[in-house]
């Protein structure tokens, strides 16, 4: 389990606080979504939840982020990295540089713990075949499209096995497909036990995977619920966050007349 | 030069003021060879070894992971860094600046391509570290390395012999039996 508790950050250099007295919990297998407008302070909230702000980001925390009943202050960031991983929005700059083909840049994690031989290449083949990126294997990581830069990314970050995963848009520069293919990688790491946090402002996305909902503004958790009733909000909108399209859909049909029970008995069995 | 500058005793010819002996031709010769030699042993490193499995090998070897990683994201930075300044040379070129035509326009077209290019491998160079963090790189000990560059017995033959030849050419300076040069 993720725990953070009483969360507040400012960066170095910065007047004021980014985070206001955060907390979040994430069950093991649990996917929860983070949805905001922009500057509401998600991408913070992700280093503050990896442990990375401060540790590496620096600036000031008050509050407590404890991963599996281990805090996190006392930990290295080699240590924190085998318990909690991290991905950032521009595919760009999760390249290692030092990889001369994708099967290596996804390997490089497993192969900076240390680990056997036969270990570091059954995690990279797994997490390969977890995002289907077996056509790439052979390719220059810098000569990739921006979607499967994205996908070799988030493999890298499967390689480890983390218990805890944080997600910051991971599906900005994908297509429907690719962002499918990462709903399915992400649902079938939380059935190993792993939890996950997504930020993220496609919704739909979200909709599909994820048990709950946390919405951020201004540095503030504002609401946090099943998926279904976040989602359904109708406050949403005016805190700039476009309900996925089952929402949508749903309230424009009972806006319409149709009786609410019917309609989402209509999307259960479209969706089912 | 030196075949004329040389101070020596047998003059070969003679070209105006300049004395050609054989003294400066015996330099000028062992001279040549030498830099033949230094620069034939660095053309063929350059040809026959491909820089990552050199880095990759010394890191097998004991070279710590830390400058292995210094060593080899340089290597891949510069084909990164020729593509950022094309991404931005065209988008700079989109908002109408002039890259092309003389000297003078191709130099004053060049600074607003500078300064976004060097900007933005700065703000990178955070987010990239915050990415190698996560994935263990801090770890202390050595990392695993997943292949082994092929070393045939012909190979370690070679580089045997070369060690040997080495270890004679120095013991042969010690001892004068190689001189030198005057």
């Amino acid at each position: 389990m993720l725990l953070l508790e009483g969360a507040t950050y400012r960066y170095a250099g910065y007047a004021t606080e980014v985070l206001h007295d955060v907390d979040l919990r994430l069950d093991d297998g649990e996917i929860v979504g983070l949805v905001g407008p922009n500057e509401a302070g998600k991408s913070t909230l992700c280093l503050v939840a990896s442990g990375l702000a401060p540790a590496s980001v620096g600036g000031s925390l008050k509050g407590t982020l404890t991963l599996d009943g281990t805090p996190a202050a006392g930990l290295e960031t080699h240590e924190l990295a085998q318990r909690v991983v991290v991905g950032f929005q521009n595919p760009n700059t999760q390249r290692s540089g030092i990889a001369a083909t994708v099967f290596e840049e996804i390997a490089i994690g497993p192969m900076n713990l240390g680990l056997p031989v036969t270990e570091t290449v059954a995690r990279t083949r797994e997490a390969i075949a977890r995002l289907r990126l077996e056509h790439l294997v052979e390719r220059d990581p810098q000569r990739l499209s921006g979607g499967q830069a994205q996908l070799v990314g988030i493999a890298a970050l499967l390689a480890m096995r983390p218990r805890h995963v944080i997600l910051d848009e991971p599906t900005a520069q994908l297509d429907p497909a690719g962002t499918h293919l990462v709903g399915e990688a992400l649902r079938a790491l939380a059935g190993t036990g792993a939890s996950l946090l997504i930020a993220e402002h496609k919704t739909d996305l979200l909709d599909e995977v994820c048990g709950r909902i946390i919405v951020i503004d201004g540095g503030r958790i504002v609401l946090d619920g099943p998926t279904a009733a976040v989602f359904d909000d109708p406050r949403l909108a005016e805190l700039g966050v476009e309900p996925p399209a089952r929402a949508r859909l749903s309230r424009a049909l009972v806006e319409r007349g149709v009786d609410p029970a019917v309609v989402g008995q209509a999307i259960a069995s479209a969706a089912g | 030069m030196s075949v004329f500058t040389r101070a020596g005793t047998t003059v070969l010819f003679t070209i105006g003021p300049f004395d050609a002996t054989l003294q400066g031709v015996d330099f000028a010769g062992q001279t040549l060879v030498r830099l033949l030699a230094i620069s034939t042993a660095i053309g063929l490193f350059g040809l026959t070894t491909e820089p990552r499995s050199f880095v990759l090998d010394l890191e097998r070897r004991g070279l710590s992971p830390r400058f292995a990683f210094v060593a080899l994201a340089t290597l891949e930075a510069v084909p990164a860094m020729v593509e950022r300044a094309s991404v931005i040379a065209s988008a700079q070129r989109a908002r109408g600046l002039d890259t092309e035509g003389s000297i003078r326009a191709r130099l004053r077209g060049l600074l607003p391509l500078v300064g976004p290019v060097i900007l933005s491998s700065l703000t990178e160079v955070e987010e990239r570290s915050l990415a190698l963090e996560v994935r263990a790189f801090g770890k202390p000990g050595r990392r695993q390395l997943l292949w082994r560059i092929p070393d045939s017995g012909a190979q370690l033959a070679v580089r045997s012999l070369l060690m040997l030849a080495l270890v004679a050419a120095i013991a042969g300076r010690l001892t004068g039996t190689f001189p030198a040069l005057p």
